[in-house]
């Protein structure tokens, strides 16, 4: 019991107050423990805690394929993609290279020849000159997943250089080097894969705005209002909107602002027709169709940004500085043993 | 006046006398502001907490997402479908996901009361085994741990999109009737949400990240905004100390609002030439 | 005008799944026909400021380069990216290549492979990557202490006191400037509150644009210096760069951000429409269901 109540409660309450005043006091070594080796310590336990994880995992994918229970194929491939990064980060290196030594000059366009048939040369004549600057010794800069591909293009190597000698990227570079099954994995499958995930954004973003963006009161309208000016001014459709076109929004805007208080309808149209008038007729009069000298605030681009620079900013402080608020009385509670969520 | 206030601040003088003193051989220069604030803020949280032990009546606002979580999982129970409560995709280092486990503790309980089913599939490893722990405390407090199994709460991945690909397949696939998404997330805030949306759950969200607060009200029913997301454990244990922090949380903003009021101004002075002394400088802020 | 609301409340009550048709399309068709859909791209004044930023770095200075971002949004910060890469290569500044995420790396992998070899740099001399370190805040405000703490090798294995360009940086602070290239967290917000607000180091970002909210106060307080806001930022700043350098006689292909940007511009005029068409709806069924209750 106390290992499971006390002890728990002991550790964060002095780790806690540990690393909160270590920050202040002056010694190196406590210094040292805060800013470094206690985040550390936390990515070495997250670093084993992650075969937690993926042991469950996988336990609920091979119960669900033995059991042969509803869509067991996906929880064949998730556990064929599971083995297949393992065997790509941790059995297969597939990162070998080719190494030429003593580079007969005669023969550099001829390998510049032959590298264009395994990988696309931008520029042969900067390879070249490259190779040139490194007859003694020169890396093909391609890599080689199978070892036995490796060993047939050094093959037909073999008249170029003096020595062809194969090699294989050390094991941690090798997941990072392009070209590796990992990388390669890594580009051709993860990339796609994430890529579309984040995409479905869009499609979710113009069903979820259809959806909730409706003039239901004051706050409503506000938020549709700026999610449009947002919306158009941030992308090269916005310098496209004429002046006149929001100068007769901004005039709805205020007949809208004003119809409450204006019952006469006629009036109000009246109103609303006149400031569209004027406002055209300033513009006319003071040049603006010819894209000059136009107000800021008759464009929307130059609208957006001042709402991402005032309004935006100044709410977004405000939630920043309650969030941090909220982040100091949890932490509060967690460092007093107040609140035990272990 | 209050015996304990005045201990209180006392202890707080204290406190920061022996950090003046010492300044720059026991305590490292250039702090003093972030030190003198934390000293503060503490004091008043703690003040506060022992107030509401002592008796003090507190009242805090409803909040009506909170409010609807016995709703939601009561709906679940009538529609004989699942609760799926999605913790964040950070791991405990984040106070979001800590505050996230807390209110799972308070719905597995329900969940437990009502012998619904609870589904938690986790991003982290040790977010997996912080909530199987906070589920399996709260099903024997509510006197059903026969109703509890490890495999309620699962690790899906680490990705943040596969993770989102995951739970969205769970809901799709399994329809639960509530879904809470209760801790910190980035991107993948409205595919779980138009997702949840989509299959007609009610949806009840809250998190600390500012910039997904939009995409969750606008496709949830119910959010937890900002500081009241951090406040949902102490309105839902209703335990005394917990609504006393919330009160110096509130009494710290005050504060900070009247400080930041009170420099705008004072500096508003020194440019207009009324007055000479730079506060910026004093607080050590510029 | 029966018919017409009638129409109205139809359209308003479209399965979700035209509107994901409509938004398909509004991306699809100026990908496949370019020509018919070209904008204007007109830097705003934070992309602006980047730009001048950077331009203003002298001949050798050293910038410090981060890459916070992975797969799925290298469509927004990537070609922020190379446009990055391109501006400091062809100024001569040397780069030193840093990550706070795991896929940072390959990002930054692929960067330096797509614009190193044509201004003929040397990894070693002009530019090195120093890979991946866990620990988010903890590795940024160990760089700032002692980078040797942090890095003993670099990405490719080679000990760090063996490459040229790191003789004589010990710390942050030996940098000139630090540009990070964020997606979340860890990011642009650890980089300011650690490293260059404290070391009064000159900071830029690029950052998705959903996170621009976030980072805003901190351009707002010159912490840091200008932001690359998402695609359109990535594409002014490609606009810029391209025009830039073709006045010092490089050519720079048009980069991605660039021809994306009408496919963007579409699928944000479709949603505006929808909405617009929703409220329609809504206040017609509104209008009718109160006639209805007189």
């Amino acid at each position: 019991m106390f290992l499971k109540r006390q002890m728990p409660a002991i550790i964060a309450i002095g780790v806690g107050l540990f690393i909160l005043f270590g920050h202040f006091i002056n010694n190196p070594n406590i210094q040292g423990f805060v800013n470094n080796d206690a985040t550390q310590w936390f990515d070495i336990i997250a670093s084993f805690a992650i075969f937690l994880g993926a042991l469950n995992m996988l336990k609920l994918q091979v119960v669900k394929v033995v059991k042969r229970s509803k869509g067991w194929q996906y929880s064949l491939l998730a556990i064929f993609g599971f083995a297949f990064a393992i065997f790509a980060g941790f059995f297969f290196r597939g990162a070998n290279y080719i190494t030429l030594t003593e580079i007969n000059p005669h023969k550099v366009n001829i390998l510049v020849e032959y590298i264009s048939t395994i990988q696309e040369v931008d520029d042969p004549v900067l390879m070249a000159s490259r190779i040139e600057g490194s007859l003694a010794s020169y890396e093909i800069p391609k890599i080689f997943i199978s070892k036995a591909t490796a060993e047939s293009f050094a093959v037909s190597l073999s008249s170029i250089a003096n020595n062809v000698t194969l090699g294989v990227k050390p094991w941690g570079a090798h997941v990072q080097i392009k070209g590796s099954l990992f990388s390669w994995m890594f580009f051709k499958i993860f990339t796609p894969l994430s890529s579309t995930m984040f995409a479905l954004l869009a499609f979710f973003v113009a069903s979820a705005s259809y959806r909730a963006f409706r003039i239901r009161n004051f706050e409503a309208t506000l938020l549709l209002v700026s999610g449009i000016i947002l919306m158009i001014g941030r992308v090269p459709v916005g310098e496209l909107v004429p002046w006149w076109l929001v100068s007769t929004l901004i005039v709805f805007g205020i007949g809208a602002l004003i119809a409450p208080f204006i019952p006469n309808k006629k009036l109000l149209f009246g109103i609303i027709i006149g400031g569209i008038t004027l406002s055209s007729g300033i513009g006319v009069l003071l040049d603006w169709n010819l894209a000059v000298n136009i107000p800021g605030f008759l464009s929307l681009p130059n609208i957006s940004e001042w709402i991402f620079d005032y309004p935006t900013a100044a709410g977004s402080r405000a939630i920043m500085i309650g969030i941090a608020l909220g982040t100091i009385a949890t932490s509060f509670r967690i460092i007093l043993g107040i609140e035990k969520p272990f | 006046m209050n015996n304990k206030l005045l201990v209180i601040c006392a202890s707080t003088l204290i406190v920061i006398l022996t950090y003046w003193v010492t300044y720059g051989f026991w305590f490292i220069t250039g702090n003093a502001p972030t030190f003198v604030g934390i000293i503060i803020v503490s004091a008043t949280i703690f003040y506060y907490i022992d107030a509401a032990k002592s008796g003090k009546e507190i009242y805090l606002r409803p909040i009506s997402g909170l409010k609807a979580i016995e709703e939601a999982v009561g709906r679940a129970t009538e529609m004989g479908k699942s609760v799926l409560f999605v913790p964040g995709i950070s791991d405990m280092d984040q106070v979001d996901t800590v505050a996230g486990i807390n209110i799972l503790g308070h719905v597995a309980e329900i969940t437990a009361k009502y012998e619904t089913e609870l589904n938690v599939p986790t991003c982290r490893a040790i977010v997996m085994e912080s909530a199987r722990e906070s589920c399996r405390e709260s099903y024997l407090r509510a006197g059903r741990p026969d109703l509890y199994y490890d495999d309620m709460v699962h690790y899906i991945s680490d990705d943040q999109f596969a993770y989102a690909a995951g739970v969205n397949g769970i809901m799709i696939r399994e329809k639960p009737a509530a879904c809470f998404y209760q801790g910190k997330f980035y991107a993948e805030s409205l595919l779980l949400a138009e997702t949840g949306n989509s299959i007609g759950a009610i949806q009840i969200a809250g998190t600390g990240s500012a910039s997904q607060i939009p995409f969750f009200v606008t496709a949830c029913d119910y959010t937890l905004i900002g500081e009241e997301f951090f406040a949902a454990s102490a309105y839902l244990s209703n335990k005394p100390e917990l609504i006393g922090s919330i009160k110096g949380q509130d009494i710290v903003k005050l504060m900070v609002m009247i400080l930041m009021t009170g420099i705008f101004v004072l500096d508003i002075f020194r440019q207009m030439g009324l007055i000479d002394f730079n506060i910026l400088i004093l607080l050590g802020l510029n | 005008m029966d018919l017409l609301k009638k129409i109205f409340i139809a359209l308003g009550s479209m399965d979700r799944r035209f509107i994901f048709l409509l938004v398909g399309l509004s991306v699809l068709l100026p990908k496949l026909y370019p020509d018919l859909f070209t904008l204007p791209i007109k830097p705003s004044s934070h992309s602006l400021r980047v730009f001048d930023e950077i331009d203003a770095l002298e001949e050798n200075s050293k910038v410090l380069v981060s890459f916070e971002y992975g797969p799925s949004t290298k469509p927004e910060i990537h070609p922020s990216a190379i446009a990055l890469l391109n501006h400091l290569f062809s100024k001569n500044i040397k780069i030193y290549a840093v990550a706070l995420w795991p896929d940072g790396n390959f990002m930054a992998t692929e960067a330096f492979s797509q614009v190193s070899d044509k201004y003929g740099k040397k990894y070693g001399i002009d530019f090195v990557n120093l890979g991946y370190k866990p620990g988010g805040e903890a590795v940024v405000k160990g760089l700032a202490s002692d980078i040797r703490t942090m890095y003993t090798v670099d990405l490719l294995g080679n000990d760090i006191d063996s490459i040229q360009m790191m003789q004589g940086v010990s710390n942050l602070s030996d940098l000139d400037f630090i540009f990070s290239l964020s997606a979340g967290y860890p990011g642009s917000k650890e980089w300011v509150q650690f490293a260059c607000d404290p070391l009064g180091i000159p900071m830029s970002t690029a950052c998705t644009s959903i996170q621009v909210t976030d980072i805003i106060p901190y351009v707002e307080n010159n912490q840091i210096k200008g932001i690359l806001s998402g695609m359109p930022g990535a594409a002014e700043y490609e606009q810029l760069v391209q025009s830039a350098l073709y006045d010092r006689s490089v050519t720079v292909e048009p980069g991605k951000a660039s021809i994306n940007m009408a496919a963007q511009s579409m699928a944000h005029v479709v949603i505006v429409l929808l909405i617009i068409l929703g409220n329609i709806t809504y206040y017609l069924t509104r209008k009718s269901s109160n006639k209805g209750g007189i």
